[in-house]
């Protein structure tokens, strides 16, 4: 369509053009859009325009096939993608090769299945752009626009309706009406303070100084992160151009200027031409459509100064001076631009203003909120699925902009804030996820609208880092002239440097606060009115963050890097050096190695086999996206090479105090060890008949033979431990008695072995056992309690040793596990759940049980052999017949909304209960401690039977008596109960001692260097990390043998090798040095 | 003529007058630095703030730029206004301890003690040599330069201007590089701060309580010999 030479110079004319235009709209063609604006382009949508085209022209398709390239749609995580109109079919992600395949298909009204966006929610492909989550909630009147329009194109935009507002507003010849309407919508500037934009528009119209009056679209867009004016700029420009005539015309103005940031080319570029275009039909410049109405736009291409946004900056850049504002009154609307009266609009107030024309004010009022009417558009970037510009209704909870709309977190971690109004906002909590988005609750919870930007951060993210970053932005980008500002930023930006660096004190959150609040009061323009707000909102939100930072000078976001030092090594709780060890075994020196490890943790056998690996989950292989280097199975590799007496370490002098440690688990024998190696005598009470608590107890040989648990707790003996079994606290002795003894500290560590309970009828009937009770009665005494088929209730890691020791017991034809959530929410080591299903447990989730139920014929047909996965049913009954467990009665979940823990509540489906016939039922929902008599004794227990401790001294109310490991936290892992144990010895002998106990813990940084490996590049592409071989599932389902081996020599050298080695930025300048 | 209330007090001053200038004519001190009579307002240091409107309305604002508004309500020593003015004079301390000016006003205000990391700097772009250049000497042979942190003054490409006649003016109005606190030399001290302590800080071993501005200190160098 070539661009129309012939002004048009009467209203009529533009109709005549308009209805020719609508009658040529050939809805019924097959169109292929492709949204190309910059972010698209980045991502290669470029491409698929020039795949198209050649595409279009080689077939001679040019007849059947439009094709039409706009500016951003905005799912911006799907890009480059292409929307085939009019079936609205949506495909994310094309590959340039697929182009032709949708064309071809786009001709002949077909859908390609395989190429559709599929709902993670559903697993099902999606065929309409409208059914995909992402924009099934959005009210996308703005921003909806873009795929409708060639932004080159004005005809395009004419035809679209475009324009129609604008001749709708002259034709009436009231200025009135334009205020009027308006007023009426309740639009408030998308720039960010959100002042009634009929309110201004009136003040203005009303002003009368001189000649000339100017109009400004503020396109000065800034903030870090958001990008909706660029996007609105870029894919339709005639939306501003015409919302500025109408408001020219509604206000008197006489001219207009788009000030535009030079970093966005193609929105000058599309400006320019839609402005051109605009002149030639007669609808900018003189005499617009023949009606005596006279309005023109330049372009001001500002240099990029974050403070010009600000309108008194803003002004003074247009003018030629320095971007600096100036005191405010007298007001822009008053004296402005060259001393005249001046109204400036935000890009997206201008686009909003031919949308509020067309659909009138009082309907645009209607959508939104009373006080906040209308739709907004973000730009939703960090840690979100879903990233992309969304277009939603004020009044929509940040929840749903976050979950529904965005899709969640990207990754595993949870998300935990969302920043708006870019530097001058605030960082909002998930725990506020339910407030409105409108300017008045925005505010409230000290963030901003601002102009949409909507930053969302997770567990990985750290708050003072985030609060830094933006000061470090706001330094650079204040103008300079208020001292305050200056300096201000300058010196948070010092403060915040210090506590991210570990040289915080109390002392700086004082002084941070302090002088957050002067600056905010003391500036003079909303630049540095808002700059304290980064700060303010996160010491507001996350003051535990930063207290974490100077306290403990640990960042538990593991960003900071001074306080991380190596990541795996900062993850252990008992400050292993991974990194240390890892690199040993890259050079052979397995014994040192060794001793590495064993200097660290006195279990180095048990862990190497049952450790959580905290190390491997924050190993920065497997943040960026590779696999994390396998820690544990070189650990494993190490303590099963090694003789552990190479690692001897000396007790040293006799000391005169006693102590008693109740509990000979890892975290008691932890404790036990150092305090003898301090030179003291301990003793240790165990309630059970044998030391080693869970490990010896309950831990199922086939992943902890009992040879090694034995030996490694016999090695941590010596002369000065004495050990009395079968001596349980509250039961045989009490503390009293313990102190009476002449014991000068006792340390209390029984751990948690009282299961949780269902509470449901029949709970106690014979074939329905705890899965404790269960597990150790097979590994203490050899009796096997299950036959026929098993049913464990439970996703933990207790509840998948329960199916597993099962499925090895002789009469047992199969077990079925049942989970209330789905496998993803499942607590246990993803390792050990596929195990299990290797072995033949069968999972069931989502489900819950809800009565213990007699056999039926029906159900019975349903068992098969093998262990089964049920998730997402929760028990209601258990039945039973002659006092014997015979089935349950189960009733299927679905997942409804995140729960405090950050893991997606189950919700009962109404209806769908179902029965399972079972022989044996095993429940392991979960431990307790059995601290039933402790209260009595004086220390204070809570409901889960855990005791209350100081976190940092360990102590309880009582003189002397300390506690730790799951008495304290509630089941948990062994290698937290010896990092417990090794922490009570250190405070245990500061108390005696009379030190201060409580010491600030601090990252060790690594200090030790080791010449790291030379890798090549080929060797570096194709690592993968190594897999321990298993014992295959058919030689072990039957048996207690070993499942998991070590690594051999070669694999573990070269899974060494792609070590990382992120303790070389701490420990290469310190050698160089010497 | 417009009326407004400072500090309860009411003025009818005219149309253009800031505050700074109607709370001066009734009386109450404000401490400015980097205004001056002869040049135009800037607002650039934010020393002279003061209190305007009422409840949760009521902000600060620079008195030496905000012009007087009919009805307005002024409060120019509010515990808010105090408060802010003395975070300013911090960070000028942190800035430029060695300023005879800024001595001078920390003294008038009580402030000893600055908890930034220390500067010495030379200039705290008040622009007042800025100002005095371009309009009392009709020269604008320097002006601003770069913004934030990045911020300095000087001339264009730092070449020595063709239109500065080497007046002086701009060091005659600057308040940053004049002579610093002199104790041992009464009749030259400015602020006294050092000299009122007790015991004075000459006869003192160390400061505890009190951070000296003076780096080297005078007093303190005169003790060593």
């Amino acid at each position: 369509m070539n661009a129309h030479k012939n002004k048009l110079t009467s209203i009529d004319a533009f109709m005549a053009l308009q209805a020719r235009l609508a009658a040529h709209n050939d809805g019924e063609i097959p169109t292929i859009v492709i949204p190309a604006g910059t972010c698209c382009q980045a991502s290669g949508a470029n491409l698929l325009i020039r795949v198209a085209k050649r595409e279009l022209l080689q077939k001679k398709l040019t007849d059947r096939v439009r094709l039409r390239i706009t500016g951003c749609h905005g799912f911006c995580a799907m890009e480059p993608s292409v929307l085939v109109e009019p079936a609205r079919t949506f495909y994310p992600k094309i590959n340039p090769d697929d182009m032709a395949r949708i064309i071809e298909a786009a001709s002949k009204g077909e859908i390609i299945t395989e190429l559709l966006f599929v709902d993670p929610e559903t697993g099902r492909p999606v065929e309409k752009q409208d059914d995909i989550p992402f924009f099934r909630k959005q009210v996308r009147t703005v921003i909806g626009r873009n795929e409708k329009v060639d932004p080159i194109r004005i005809l395009d935009y004419i035809r679209n309706n475009g324009y129609l507002s604008l001749v709708n507003v002259i034709s009436r010849g009231d200025p009135r009406f334009v205020l009027d309407e308006v007023k009426a919508s309740g639009l408030r500037g998308r720039g960010g303070a959100g002042f009634p934009t009929g309110q201004k528009w009136e003040l203005f119209a009303s002003q009368k100084n001189g000649a000339a009056k100017y109009l400004i679209c503020n396109a000065d867009e800034g903030d870090p992160g958001a990008y909706m004016d660029r996007s609105v700029l870029e894919g339709n420009p005639h939306s501003i151009i015409e919302g500025m005539l109408i408001g020219a015309y509604g206000t008197g103005a006489t001219e207009g200027i788009i000030y535009v940031r030079t970093e966005y080319p193609m929105a000058i570029k599309h400006l320019n031409t839609a402005l051109k275009q605009a002149r030639d039909l007669g609808l900018l410049g003189k005499d617009i459509l023949g009606t005596g109405f006279s309005f023109d736009i330049e372009i001001v291409k500002g240099a990029g100064a974050f403070v010009c946004g600000e309108e008194t900056a803003l002004i003074r850049s247009i003018e030629g001076h320095m971007g600096e504002p100036r005191q405010r009154p007298p007001f822009p609307i008053v004296k402005g631009l060259y001393g005249k009266p001046t109204m400036i609009n935000n890009v997206e107030t201008w686009a909003n203003i031919p949308v509020t024309i067309a659909m009138g004010g009082r309907s645009f009022a209607a959508l939104g909120t009373s006080g906040s009417s209308g739709t907004k558009i973000f730009s939703l970037v960090g840690k979100i699925k879903n990233t992309g510009l969304v277009e939603v209704p004020m009044g929509m909870t940040l929840k749903e902009v976050v979950r529904d709309i965005g899709g969640g977190p990207a990754g595993k971690a949870e998300i935990k804030a969302i920043q708006t109004g870019g530097p001058s906002g605030g960082c909002i909590p998930a725990s506020k996820f339910d407030l409105t988005i409108d300017y008045e609750t925005l505010k409230s919870v000290g963030s901003i609208m601002g102009s949409g930007g909507m930053i969302v951060m997770d567990s990985n993210t750290c708050m003072v880092d985030v609060a830094k970053y933006f000061m470090g932005f706001l330094k650079d980008e204040s103008c300079g002239k208020c001292f305050t500002c200056r300096k201000g930023t300058q010196r948070m930006y010092e403060l915040l440097e210090d506590i991210t660096v570990g040289m915080g004190t109390p002392e700086h959150l004082i002084v941070l606060e302090e002088l957050a609040l002067a600056v905010k009061d003391t500036t003079m323009c909303g630049l540095g009115q808002s700059a304290s707000n980064p700060v303010l909102s996160t010491l507001k939100y996350f003051r535990h963050e930063y207290e974490r930072h100077i306290h403990d000078k640990r960042c538990d976001a593991f960003v900071c890097k001074q306080l991380v030092g190596a990541p795996c090594q900062a993850a252990c709780p008992v400050d292993t050096e991974p990194w240390r060890y890892v690199a040993l075994v890259e050079r052979g020196d397995y014994e040192e190695a060794y001793r590495v490890i064993r200097g660290a943790n006195p279990l180095p056998g048990v862990s190497s086999r049952v450790c959580d690996r905290k190390c491997e989950s924050r190993c920065n292989l497997g943040a960026g996206g590779g696999e994390a280097i396998a820690i544990r199975a070189l650990k494993r590799f190490v303590t099963d090479r090694v003789d552990a007496s190479v690692y001897r370490p000396e007790p040293g002098k006799t000391r005169e105090e006693r102590v008693a440690i109740i509990g000979g688990g890892p975290a008691g024998l932890a404790a036990a060890h150092y305090l003898s190696l301090l030179g003291y005598r301990v003793t240790i009470f165990e309630a059970a008949d044998r030391l080693g608590g869970m490990l010896t107890c309950t831990l199922p040989a086939y992943r902890l033979p009992s040879r090694i648990a034995r030996e490694e707790i016999e090695s941590l003996l010596n002369e000065n431990i004495q050990i009395e079994c079968n001596r349980a606290l509250g039961k045989d002795m009490t503390i009293e008695d313990v102190l009476g003894k002449g014991f000068k500290a006792v340390f209390i560590a029984t751990g948690a072995h009282e299961s949780w309970r269902l509470n449901l009828e029949n709970e106690h009937v014979e074939g329905v056992y705890p899965s404790i009770d269960f597990l150790k009665k097979s590994k203490m005494e050899g009796i096997e309690l299950a036959r026929g088929h098993v049913g464990v209730i439970g996703g933990g890691n207790s509840a998948v040793d329960a199916a597993r020791v099962a499925l090895r017991q002789k009469g047992v034809t199969g077990v079925s596990l049942f989970y209330r959530r789905s496998r993803d929410e499942m607590p246990a080591y993803e390792e050990e759940i596929e195990a299990a299903l290797e072995e033949g447990v069968r999972i069931e989730t989502l489900i819950s049980p809800v009565k213990i139920k007699v056999r039926q014929e029906e159900i019975e047909t349903a068992i098969k052999e093998g262990i089964e996965l049920h998730t997402l049913v929760s028990p209601v009954k258990i039945f039973s017949e002659e006092g014997r467990v015979v089935g349950i009665e189960c009733i299927r979940n679905r997942l409804g909304e995140v729960d405090a823990t950050g893991r997606r509540r189950p919700v009962e489906v109404p209806g769908s209960g179902f029965s399972l016939a079972l022989d044996t039922l095993i429940i392991a929902i979960g431990e307790r401690p059995e601290s039933g008599t402790f209260a009595s004794m004086g220390l204070e227990v809570d409901r889960s039977g855990r005791i209350k401790v100081d976190p940092r001294t360990l102590r309880t109310g009582l003189e002397g008596v300390f506690a730790g490991g799951d008495l304290v936290t509630g089941p948990n892992t062994v290698i937290d109960a010896i990092a417990a144990g090794k922490k009570a010895a250190q405070v245990i002998d500061g108390y005696l001692q009379g030190r201060e106990v409580s010491e600030p813990s601090r990252a060790t940084l690594p200090s030790v260097f080791i010449p790291p490996a030379t890798v090549d590049d080929s060797e570096a592409g194709v690592a993968g990390r190594a897999i321990p071989p298993a014992v295959a599932p058919d030689k072990r389902t039957k048996n207690f043998i070993e499942v998991e081996m070590a690594l051999p020599e070669d694999h573990a050298q070269s899974e060494a090798r792609r070590c990382l080695r992120c303790d070389l930025a701490f420990t290469r300048e310190a050698s160089a040095d010497q | 003529m417009i009326t407004l209330t400072i500090n309860g007090l009411r003025a009818s001053v005219e149309k253009g007058t800031t505050i700074l200038e109607a709370a001066r004519f009734l009386g109450f001190p404000i401490p400015t630095l980097c205004h001056h009579e002869g040049l135009s307002p800037y607002g650039a240091c934010r020393l002279c703030v003061v209190e305007i409107g009422d409840g949760p309305g009521a902000r600060l604002v620079s008195s030496c730029t905000y012009p007087a508004e009919e009805g307005l309500k002024v409060r120019t020593a509010s515990e808010r206004v105090i408060k802010a003015r003395r975070m300013v004079i911090e960070l000028l301390l942190a800035s430029c301890p060695q300023s005879k000016v800024i001595q001078d006003i920390a003294s008038k205000h009580n402030v000893r003690q600055q908890r930034f990391r220390q500067e010495y700097e030379d200039c705290i772009l008040c622009g007042l040599c800025v100002r005095m250049c371009e309009e009392q000497m009709m020269a604008k042979a320097i002006g601003f330069r770069g913004r934030g942190s990045g911020r300095s003054i000087g001339t264009p490409f730092d070449i020595r201007s063709d239109v500065c006649r080497l007046c002086g003016g701009c060091m005659q109005v600057c308040p940053a590089c004049q002579l610093r606190c002199t104790y041992t030399e009464p009749d030259k001290a400015v602020c006294g701060g050092c000299a009122n302590l007790s015991p004075p800080c000459v006869e003192k071993e160390q400061f505890h309580d009190m951070m000296c501005y003076m780096s080297p200190c005078v007093a303190c160098e005169i003790r060593k010999d």
